[in-house]
């Protein structure tokens, strides 16, 4: 206790630097403003500011990514609440009650509601992971290649969770991921794989440039077919009256619990958690028919659970690299590109780097809480630029992106391949994120699986004979019957409140 | 243009089986040079391409036969498609060019370009966007994040 509490001091003198606080800032404000662009979620944000991170070094890399990770998911939220657009499925719940209470002329409530809410729940999170992720990451120190292919098998299941309610398609597109990740030169030999003679293909799929592709290219093309519009309303008061935070208070606590706990489950997204506290917030109210026609609490609590499973994320992605939700599947590979493998090994050979971005998360949150109160009147102004500026301004972003991260046409051609890819296939709803995870989680799956079956001549025994693999291996089932559960409910719930399906 | 998502499972599956058979075949490739290179080892380069392709045949197989969820999709029509296309002919123009022209004259005229076809600007307007876009990208990734950009025949 008091040496987790030594290093993150030790962690806030680093992440109190100017250039980190900048950092914070920064993205704190960038994630925002992409995230508050009608139907650009977390995601997209992240994919279209990934690469102006590559030039920094890893700790104000890493900052800036998070803070723009949860500058998208507030943005999110102000389109939902005002447009009732969700950036993402996890917004849906809020779109429920935040645009009526918009309509009635509180949207500024409403914003300044899911504001707090998620600065509690978020901050929260953060402390729970301060003392959990390093205890899991100590648990897993006594890991070899077994129990880490047991691991990666674990973070498979996540797959199941982000499958939008079609498992067949979830997993075809996993493992048209994992296919991907095999280009390049085998880790073995180093022998040329699936290049067929093209030299560009030597050196594999850049991340970045899939990334750029499948989430920032697609979402242009995308958003100029839904001709998407800009905020009209004007904001006054964002801050809310005693009364309201009296009201919206129990819904919060409500909304951080059960948002933390099943955020702690690898595969379950906030696009679960939401919908459940936004359930049970309306099953124990005692006029569960204000829900849908501006109830606060229909915002503060799924508002809540959102930021908490987001930050609940954050302790299976540092602890043992599982990312529970496609933006953070996008952190991981930032976090690999930065040649950071999250996991039990980076608290102890990269310890000044994790307890840095453990203290800048709760600098994060209240940046954005600081920050975007006052602003929410900018962010409403901003999203007037027409979408005929932002579409090719954001394409040309992403293409120069992709370009400069290895100076690479080939790069380039990859983003704009998989930007028509990715438009199809979410065109159809074919998830996108589980095609990331598994690229991301490929190689380490593969190398780990070569290392345990080279330890034990071959036999596939070895995964079962290991108390903590087999452990691990059951953990994946269950999990994954979990998810299913999860999912169907889910899927349903947003059926019934869209009358489409959306991946979660 | 209202498109039925029957079809979708047969597509997606038969690209996945293809994938798989080229999965397949590349393993076999590895194989049969890993038994030839490295004495003794059970497993190498060739074992996770193998049962990735094994996965994509049976996925591919499963996705092409399984009921999937049924709906329409809607693709635009008239102008928006039009704009659409204009934009990803003109993103293919950009990786044809960007580096021979190089980053100032091929950024300018795409920009133009993708702000007159995408955003419906008329010509005087769309260049001085096209003109502020080219800059402003240069600023950020050349002047503050240092990113070398490709000079081409112009030399800028």
């Amino acid at each position: 206790m008091v040496d987790v509490l030594g290093q993150l001091a030790g962690g806030f003198g680093a992440a109190l630097s100017p250039m980190n606080l900048l950092m914070a800032a920064l993205g704190a404000l960038l994630g925002t403003f992409v995230g508050v662009l009608p139907g650009l979620g977390p995601t997209a944000a992240i994919a279209i500011l990934f690469p102006l991170t590559t030039v920094l070094s890893p700790v104000p890399a890493i900052i800036m990514l998070a803070g723009i990770y949860y500058g998208a998911m507030y943005g999110g939220s102000t389109t939902a609440i005002l447009l009732n657009i969700p950036g993402e499925v996890a917004s849906v719940p809020t779109c429920l009650d935040g645009y009526p209470m918009a309509q009635q002329g509180r949207g500024g409530i409403a914003l300044g509601i899911a504001a707090i809410g998620s600065f509690f729940a978020g901050t929260l999170g953060v402390v729970v992971l301060t003392f959990f992720a390093p205890f899991l990451a100590d648990q897993a120190l006594r890991f070899g290649p077994p129990e880490y292919f047991g691991l990666m098998v674990l973070a498979f299941t996540v797959v199941a969770g982000l499958s939008g309610g079609s498992l067949v398609k979830g997993f075809s597109m996993a493992v048209l991921g994992y296919f991907l990740s095999l280009i390049g030169l085998g880790p073995s030999t180093a022998e040329p794989r699936f290049v067929f003679g093209w030299t560009p293909l030597m050196s594999g799929v850049e991340l970045i440039a899939l990334v750029v592709g499948l989430f920032a290219i697609s979402e242009v093309f995308l958003g100029l077919e839904e001709k998407r519009v800009a905020i009209a309303t004007t904001i006054r008061n964002v801050f809310p009256r005693l009364a309201d935070l009296r009201q919206a208070a129990p819904a919060i606590l409500r909304g951080t619990g059960i948002g933390f706990l099943l955020g702690l489950l690898p595969g379950c997204a906030p696009g679960v958690t939401v919908f459940l506290a936004y359930d049970v917030e309306k099953k124990i109210s005692r006029h569960p028919e204000r829900f849908g026609k501006g109830a606060i609490e229909g915002v503060a609590s799924p508002e809540a659970a959102n930021n908490a499973t987001s930050s609940a994320g954050f302790i299976p992605l540092m602890a043992l690299g599982i990312p529970a939700s496609p933006p953070l599947a996008v952190l991981l590979g930032g976090l690999l590109v930065y040649g950071l493998q999250p996991g039990p090994l980076l608290f102890q050979k990269n310890p000044e780097f994790v307890w840095t971005v453990i203290a800048s998360l709760y600098i994060g949150n209240l940046v954005l809480l600081i920050l975007n109160l006052p602003l929410i009147g900018m962010w409403v102004w901003l999203t007037r630029i027409p979408y005929g500026i932002l579409g090719p301004t954001i394409l040309l972003l992403a293409v120069l992106g992709a370009y400069t991260v290895r100076n690479s046409m080939f790069d380039v051609a990859v983003s704009v391949v998989f930007g028509v890819v990715g438009y199809f296939l979410r065109k159809y709803h074919w998830p996108l994120a589980p095609l990331l995870l598994a690229f991301i989680l490929g190689p380490l799956l593969e190398k780990y699986m070569i290392q345990s079956l080279s330890m034990s001549g071959g036999s596939a025994m070895i995964f079962l004979q290991r108390g903590v693999s087999l452990a691990l291996l059951v953990a994946a089932g269950i999990l994954l019957v979990t998810s299913l559960v999860l999912v169907r409910y889910t899927s349903r719930r947003v059926k019934q409140e869209t009358a489409e399906e959306m991946a979660l | 243009m209202r498109v039925a998502r029957e079809g979708q499972g047969k597509v997606v599956g038969g690209i996945l089986v293809l994938l798989g058979i080229v999965a397949i075949v590349e393993g076999v490739r590895l194989h049969a040079l890993r038994t030839e290179m490295v004495a003794g080892a059970v497993v190498g380069d060739d074992t996770f391409p193998l049962i990735v392709g094994v996965a994509l045949l049976l996925l591919g197989g499963a996705a092409a036969l399984v009921r999937l969820p049924s709906a329409t999709v809607t693709f635009p029509r008239g102008a928006t498609r039009a704009r659409m296309l204009w934009g990803l002919a003109l993103l293919a123009t950009y990786w044809l060019i960007l580096s021979p022209v190089g980053y100032t004259a091929s950024t300018a005229l795409i920009s133009v370009g993708l702000f007159r076809a995408m955003g419906g600007y008329r010509w005087p307007r769309a260049l001085v966007q096209g003109a502020v876009t080219t800059a402003l990208l240069y600023l950020l990734f050349r002047v503050w994040l240092l990113q070398p950009l490709p000079p081409g025949w112009l030399g800028s």
